[in-house]
């Protein structure tokens, strides 16, 4: 919302405070200044001069030539582009020499072969606002011939404001007004709203609310005897400065009123109403099935038990605090209206302004849960302007809702408000702040009573009322402590998270870590590997796009896409992982959030081969187990959805599957637009790794040596190194500590169909030195197991 | 074999030590002159026994004399034939020790990873616990229990993805702050939690805006916490992460689950205050959320609020990391270039 100093001036003394002042106490107590712009400042040298002849430059189709004349000079001749003058307007005339407020000095200049004496000025060229339709046409009853523009348009500032959601009463100057008060400690000088008597020429009306929880209240007041006057000066120059367009002189009236002391009103033309003349039956009741309005946009909407409509005899002629019908709108000729302030109910506003994709300033302000009492004053005031500036006469009102219940007051105890604030405050140090908001205090024997003002809905408890003192007194005074340690976090606290074990294991293996949207295209994920295999992805029943329309169920689409981004920009060998939930659907149960980690590998063009950098995967693996506390992990080779059909394992650690590895098959990668072999793991984490990772335990040490040896046999060349080690494991030699495969042959020399491996078989007895002839039936036995797991021979 | 036939034979080994190029060669010769059987100097020696007394105290005088001396030319010789034997073998053995290396080949933790973890750090030290909690919540924990009814206004601010049936029950959490609620039904106070996780929100993707970004929630609930605590707290924090020098100011600010509420922005480090593009003229820039728990709330998560109060607050590591890393546009954490992820 849009505020003018000017504005704020008239109800709080504002002398001596600079508009940066202004902003910064707004700002820090909670209506935050976003922008200060001045408006109209610098008009000094910018006098009102009159057109006094008007001509279209020759030879230019959009070039104007006017005499301007002010009072003891010889008409001068400006050019102007503009089309909307005419002979005998007032317009704001910048002669040569002037500096205007938007930085720029004017000159005379030669146009066509004629000299400009200076420029006739839009009002965005002067600092007042942004329009650029045409030359400022000023009011004769405004302006005078000659006097300076600044006259008319006195220095102002205008505040940007962001008013908090639960602020309705800062949505109006006055409200802004009580807080600057308030910040101030400067008297709030309420606007005028003195009400004549009515007289009895006009019109009765009568006032029926159908439920009193819809509209609390309901002011009816009619206006009779306007000719067809603008508003005053000062109101259409303050509606200029704000941004409000002038649309004539009980329109601005209204809106004049709502943005000083915020209430929306609504004008009805008294004449355009059914049966004029006699008692108006005005009504505020919920829409009928079937029933529709056609509203003061020109659109016709359809109503609905479910919409507030205020009607006159029964008909519908306004969407309650929304928008008011197009037949009953007031027009130049207006002469006698029927002026509503009212409140409706803010969730009922809320739904309908929603559902007819809808909102207006006056909207706005009601879903903010505007007070109902300030009915009342806007219909004052409106009243008191009509009278004092159009010559309206007052005629008996009407109201309707219930009785305003008045604010209730709150017990506040100075004690507890220091402890909430965490500062010593005394109870004058309470109520002055509370006071000065216009709130009522009666002090009490220790314990206070504080009664908020009536226009602010947000205050009913004792915190609120600790809010409204810290924030006046501003938390700049409140001194920064820290809280005791009473107990320190649980111990569980000190393990190092499974995050950072694997973040850390990842790295060292050289990936780098992604991070990608939850937000997938699900047609897409389901073509990249994924380890929770066929299950309906769980789905956004409002997505922004199909792009991002289901919850991932893996990480790996993420990771193939970054890879497809790298490479597009150049960049040959991409090693990336992510851990982070995945969501399977279970139904109508809660979703499962399984903690994953993806890693990817990938190297166009690199020496290494896929089969290389795929064991370097898997030993992450192995190793992420291991520093995770996982245990050992076994590879099972498996075929899976999109992984190369002879390159891919399900990873098992104890009885649990735990992941997927292996080469993304070939169209997959097509369709990620990746080139190069990717390789690729997916691991579900929570229920493996264990927060603190590996507890480490010390073996015995033996000092006797170890007896190594070398075993090579030759195998199938389909043999499986896994199931043959465990094998030999589940021979149980006492003596043998390790067996670590060294090499594995695949030349032409052994023959085709098999393939060679060299187990290094390292044996130690714990209290002697082994003997050959030990060491050989070791050896023996190891290769007897190998032949018969996968038909192992000496080699 | 005279003394001089003597001095002759040792004039000829040590220019053979001389010219011996290998140890190899150098072997040779020593056994030719000192071969223990038949070296050319050792059988000269054996001759003394056929010498008469006079005559052998001079020739041994002189024989140990020239067989000393061809020792140690020996030696002499043999140390610098290994010295360049090594000299030559290194030297085959070269390396290219000016390869630029930029750094060692290692991963590269994301910036909010990284972000992340600092605050958590922060908050360690203060005796707070890093927990975390589901990314898919209910409406009740999501809003209902942090005083959001159904068409609160405050909602407007919170653009919610749900779910469809069957799992139409559940939305993305918009905050971290349904944690607070299970924190709080979970245990009893005193509590000290930093709630780090990923939340959503229905903004199309924009340089200021991605739909699912992180968010580092934090709550202290004990006796006697107060305003005053809250605000030590995050001046603590916010020049850990910012700086000391970093200018912290608190505004007040509206949230329903708090009360009183505030927000705390930081001086712009770009323009200092004095207004500029990136903090929008204002010289301040807004970086996190906070106030003290609504009793309303405390009451919701079970706790009193008259033996108890606590405070809370959310920030934004996204954010932050834009504004500490000098990032452009907020898109580009979730696009994973490996030209950005080297950098951390
Ligand atoms: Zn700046």
């Amino acid at each position: 919302m849009r505020v003018s100093h000017e504005w704020l001036g008239e109800m709080v003394d504002l002398e001596g405070v600079e508009p940066a002042q202004v902003a910064d106490l707004l700002t820090l107590s909670g209506t935050e200044v976003e922008k200060v712009t001045p408006f109209g400042v610098g008009l000094d040298q910018v006098v009102v001069g009159e057109v006094v002849g008007l001509r279209r430059v020759e030879g230019s189709d959009h070039l104007f030539l006017a005499h301007v004349a002010i009072p003891g000079l010889e008409p001068r001749e400006v050019i102007c582009g503009a089309d909307n003058l005419f002979v005998g307007a007032l317009v704001p005339w910048a002669r040569p020499g002037t500096h205007l407020p938007i930085g720029v000095e004017i000159g005379r200049k030669r146009l066509r072969g004629i000299w400009s004496e200076g420029m006739l000025c839009a009002p965005d060229e002067l600092g007042l606002g942004s329009d650029h339709d045409g030359v400022l046409i000023l009011s004769p009853e405004d302006a005078e011939v000659g006097m300076p523009l600044a006259r008319l348009y006195p220095a102002d500032h205008l505040y940007e404001l962001e008013v908090l959601s639960n602020r309705a009463d800062c949505l109006s100057h006055w409200g802004v007004a009580r807080e600057l008060s308030a910040l101030l400690s400067r008297p709030l000088r309420d606007p005028e709203a003195s009400r004549p008597a009515p007289s009895s020429a006009a019109p009765a009306v009568q006032v029926t609310v159908a439920s009193s929880a819809d509209c609390p209240v309901y002011l009816a007041e009619v206006l009779t005897g306007f000719s067809n006057a603008p508003a005053p000066a000062f109101v259409r120059r303050r509606l200029t400065a704000i941004g409000q367009r002038s649309l004539g002189g009980i329109v601005d009236l209204a809106n004049y009123v709502m943005f000083e002391v915020g209430q929306p009103l609504h004008t009805f033309d008294l004449d355009r109403l059914p049966a004029p003349g006699d008692e108006l039956a005005v009504g505020v009741r919920r829409g009928r099935t079937g029933e529709s309005l056609t509203c003061l946009d020109g659109v016709t909407r359809e109503l609905d038990p479910e919409t507030l409509v205020v009607t006159v005899g029964d008909a519908p002629q306004a969407v309650a605090g929304l928008i008011g019908g197009e037949a009953s709108a007031v027009g130049g000729d207006t002469s006698q209206v029927l002026l509503e302030a009212a409140n409706f109910n803010w969730a009922r506003l809320r739904s309908t302004s929603r559902r007819l994709r809808l909102r207006t300033e006056a909207s706005g302000r009601f879903e903010r849960q505007l007070s109902p009492h300030l009915a009342r004053r806007g219909a004052d005031r409106f009243v008191h302007l009509a009278v004092r500036h159009l010559g309206a006469r007052l005629g008996p009102g009407a109201e309707g809702g219930a009785p305003l219940a008045p604010a209730e007051a709150i017990r506040c105890d100075p004690v507890r408000i220091s402890s909430i604030l965490g500062m010593e405050l005394g109870p004058e140090a309470v109520a002055s702040p509370l006071r000065r908001l216009q709130f009522e205090v009666w002090p009490g024997d220790g314990e206070m009573l504080a009664t908020p003002s009536p226009y602010r809905t947000d205050v009913t408890t004792e915190v609120d009322l600790a809010e409204e003192v810290g924030r006046i007194i501003g938390y700049r005074e409140v001194p920064g402590t820290l809280p005791a340690i009473r107990q320190p976090p649980p111990l569980e606290a000190l393990a190092e998270p499974v995050a950072r074990l694997t973040s850390a294991a990842c790295r060292a293996a050289g990936f780098s870590e992604a991070m990608s949207l939850s937000l997938v295209s699900g047609e897409r994920e389901r073509l990249a590997p994924r380890l929770v295999g066929d299950l309906a992805h769980l789905e956004l029943a409002n997505p922004l796009s199909m792009q991002l329309g289901s919850l991932r169920q893996g990480l790996l689409q993420g990771l193939l896409q970054s890879a497809h981004h790298n490479q597009a920009r150049g960049q040959d060998s991409v090693r990336l992982f992510e851990q982070g939930a995945a969501f399977w659907a279970r139904g109508q149960e809660r979703p499962e959030e399984p903690w994953m980690l993806a890693v990817l590998d990938l190297a166009d063009g690199s020496a290494e081969d896929g089969a290389t950098r795929l064991r370097r995967i898997m030993a992450l693996i192995a190793s992420l187990s291991s520093v995770g506390g996982g245990g050992a992990v076994e590879f099972r080779p498996v075929a899976w959805p999109a992984l190369h059909r002879a390159r891919a394992a399900e990873v098992w650690a104890g009885a649990e599957r735990r992941g997927i590895v292996g080469e993304v098959a070939q169209p997959v990668t097509d369709a990620f637009d990746v080139r190069g072999r990717v390789e690729v793991a997916e691991l579900r984490l929570d229920g493996w790794l264990k927060p603190g990772g590996r507890q480490g335990h010390a073996p015995p040490l033996p000092r006797t040596p170890a007896l190594v040896l070398d075993l090579s046999v030759t195998v199938p060349s389909r043999a499986l190194l896994g199931p043959a080690l465990q094998a030999v494991a589940a021979l149980g030699l006492p003596e043998l500590e390790r067996v670590t495969p060294i090499d594995e042959y695949l030349g032409d020399q052994l023959g085709t169909g098999v393939k060679g491996w060299t187990l290094r078989l390292r044996l130690r007895h714990p209290e002697r030195t082994l003997t050959a002839a030990e060491g050989d039936r070791a050896r023996q036995a190891v290769l007897r197991a190998l032949e018969l797991e996968v038909g192992a021979k000496p080699r | 074999m005279t003394p001089v036939d003597l001095q002759e034979l040792t004039a000829m080994a040590l220019e053979e030590i001389a010219r011996a190029d290998s140890l190899d060669r150098l072997d040779e010769v020593r056994l030719r002159y000192l071969g223990r059987r038949d070296g050319l100097v050792t059988l000269a020696g054996q001759r003394l026994r056929e010498l008469g007394p006079e005559q052998r105290a001079v020739f041994g005088q002189e024989f140990n004399r020239a067989s000393g001396q061809l020792r140690s030319a020996l030696e002499t010789r043999q140390r610098e034939l290994a010295a360049g034997e090594a000299e030559r073998r290194e030297d085959a053995e070269w390396v290219d020790m000016s390869h630029p290396f930029r750094e060692a080949d290692q991963g590269h933790a994301h910036p909010v990873t990284g972000l992340i973890r600092e605050i958590e750090d922060i908050f360690a030290f203060l005796g707070y616990q890093s927990v975390g909690g589901p990314e898919l919540e209910d409406d009740q924990h999501n809003f209902q229990l942090l005083n959001m009814p159904p068409e609160h206004p405050a909602r407007d601010a919170h653009d919610t993805f749900y779910l469809s049936p069957p799992a139409g029950g559940w939305l993305y959490r918009t905050h971290t702050s349904p944690v607070q609620m299970r924190a709080m039904l979970g245990s009893p106070p005193p509590l000290r939690i930093i709630v780090p996780g990923k939340v959503a929100r229905r903004d199309n993707p924009d340089p200021t805006h991605t739909p699912v970004f992180h968010q580092v929630e934090g709550l202290c609930i004990d006796h006697g916490v107060t305003l005053g605590d809250l605000k030590g707290t995050l001046e603590y924090a916010i020049r850990a992460l910012f700086g000391r020098d970093r200018r912290v100011r608190l505004r007040a600010s509206f949230f329903p689950y708090t009360e009183p509420s505030l927000e705390a922005d930081v001086a712009c480090a770009v323009c200092q205050g004095a207004g500029c593009r990136t903090c929008l003229q204002k010289g301040w820039i807004e970086i996190l959320g906070s106030g003290m728990v609504h009793p309303q709330v405390l009451r919701n998560g079970g706790v009193d609020p008259g033996t108890y109060s606590g405070f809370a607050f959310g920030m934004g590591p996204d954010r932050i990391a834009v504004l500490r890393y000098g990032l452009t546009d907020l898109r580009d954490l979730y696009e994973n270039d490996l030209r950005l992820l080297e950098c951390f």
